[in-house]
């Protein structure tokens, strides 16, 4: 149990009080403490955790563990005069739920990248064994979609041989707009998609464009570029259309991909008519 | 030296608080000089908005924790339902931050916004859409974060007030009992 990172400032004020007063004020804590507490609820498999780990204000929310990065944090400041309440907590296997709140900034970069990567790989490589697609892309986040969007408006500006600029700010605010315009398609077909997670969803979908236009810059053969061009684009399409489909009804489903698919579509076009 | 003395005296975290200033500072100042002299939309673009997004990031994750004790974040829970969460110190270590640190934080956040605004007002006035849209996506970001703290500061004040009932209640009720127990 660390209370050694550097710049950890000890969340628990009740120092002075004997462990007995503790628990009576936590017994008496605990209904609001559930609101006090911003716990945040862990991927399903650990549910219990936000409700037995209010031992206290002190905010203990918990993460979803990422495969290296955080089991060290999982293990740290639990406050120290609650040792003894905090036995439920550490029931679930996962340890105590880490402190996001005072942890070093190089666990928060860690944290985002691994997530990033992780949210890569569930929506690019499609996995015929996916349980429920809606769940992937829980932890949203908008930094992949963000870098795929500028990377492929530079190559776009790069192959260009005049136009640079426009064509940048052409490509970044067709694929910016359109992501929102496809959300709110969704939203409007009486589908249930998060804002967020969708246009999350449709940028990390962009990846595979990204390295289709990469291609087309290194060579600049027609026959090969359309070649390109249309399998990434189907590879594209088909990493976007579990998510699409599972948030509408089924009757609906064409209408919401179909909007996809045609955004997807002039991109490559765009790709290909680039000299 | 003696100024940085002075001034690594009055913040508590006064590396923290370089790099809160420094991302914005750059963002907009990179925005400004090389409108002005380079005329290459594409590098203008993506280096502000690149300088943008750092900022978001490091004052969403490391100096809205370090210097205000606040952090917030938007969640999907098992139904599907978009949460936003909010989280603060408890309240001694609340009380604990450097006023300093918090005035500068709160202060740069809203300076930020309102020289985007500004510029924006300046883009319009030339009719320069692209440059309208760096102006909007830095603009978006320093609106998204202030209101995210903002919201954040608002609940863990009343987390506070609600800590503070309950442990007064729990203290009378404790002091109530070792009373009857004596009896």
């Amino acid at each position: 149990m660390s209370h050694n990172h550097g710049d950890t400032i000890p969340l628990h004020p009740s120092s002075a009080q004997s462990d007995m007063d503790e628990i009576e004020s936590l017994i008496h804590a605990a209904p609001s403490s559930a609101t006090v507490l911003p716990a945040r609820p862990p991927s399903p498999p650990r549910a219990s955790i936000p409700i037995s780990s209010s031992p206290a204000p002190a905010p203990v929310p918990s993460k979803p563990p990422l495969p290296a990065a955080s089991i060290p944090i999982s293990v740290s400041p639990v406050p120290p005069a609650s040792a003894s309440v905090s036995v439920p907590i550490g029931a679930d296997g996962f340890g105590p739920p880490p402190n996001t709140l005072t942890e070093p900034v190089w666990d928060t970069v860690k944290r985002d990248l691994a997530r990033i990567v992780s949210n890569l790989k569930l929506v690019v490589f499609p996995n015929p064994y996916r349980e429920d697609p809606g769940k992937a892309l829980r932890d949203w986040d908008l930094w992949g979609p963000f870098f795929f969007i500028v990377f492929l408006g530079l190559t776009l500006s790069w192959s260009a041989s005049v136009k640079k600029s426009e064509v940048f700010a052409v490509a970044f605010a067709v694929l910016a707009a359109g992501a929102i315009v496809l959300t709110l398609n969704v939203l409007l077909l009486g589908g249930h998609i998060i804002f967020f997670q969708s246009l999350s969803l449709l940028g990390y979908c962009l990846f595979p464009l990204d390295v289709g236009a990469l291609v087309c810059m290194l060579k600049n053969n027609v026959v090969l570029k359309i070649v390109v061009v249309t399998i990434t684009l189907a590879w594209s399409s088909w990493a976007a259309y579990p998510f699409m489909s599972a948030a509408v009804n089924p009757r609906r489903k064409a209408l919401a991909l179909y909007p996809v698919f045609l955004m997807y579509i002039s991109v490559g076009f765009l790709i290909i008519a680039i000299d | 030296m003696k100024l940085l003395q002075a001034v690594s005296e009055n913040y508590a975290n006064p590396i923290t608080c370089f790099f809160h200033v420094l991302f914005k500072a750059a963002a907009l100042a990179f925005y400004i000089l090389f409108s002005l002299f380079v005329k290459s939309f594409v590098i203008i673009f993506v280096i502000t908005v690149l300088l943008a997004a750092l900022d978001f990031w490091v004052v969403k994750n490391v100096s809205g924790r370090i210097l205000v004790g606040l952090r917030w974040w938007n969640e999907i829970d098992d139904e599907g339902n978009s949460v936003w969460k909010f989280e603060c110190l408890d309240g001694e270590s609340l009380a604990r931050m450097n006023k300093k640190d918090s005035w500068l934080f709160w202060w740069t956040l809203y300076l930020t916004a309102a020289a985007w605004i500004v510029l924006g007002i300046f883009s319009l006035i030339r009719l320069e859409a692209d440059y309208l849209l760096v102006v909007g996506v830095c603009l978006s970001l320093s609106i998204a974060n202030i209101v995210g703290f903002t919201k954040c500061n608002k609940d863990a004040k009343k987390n506070i007030q609600a800590f503070a009932q309950n442990a007064l209640a729990s203290r009378v009720t404790s002091s109530l009992q070792s009373a009857f127990g004596v009896i």
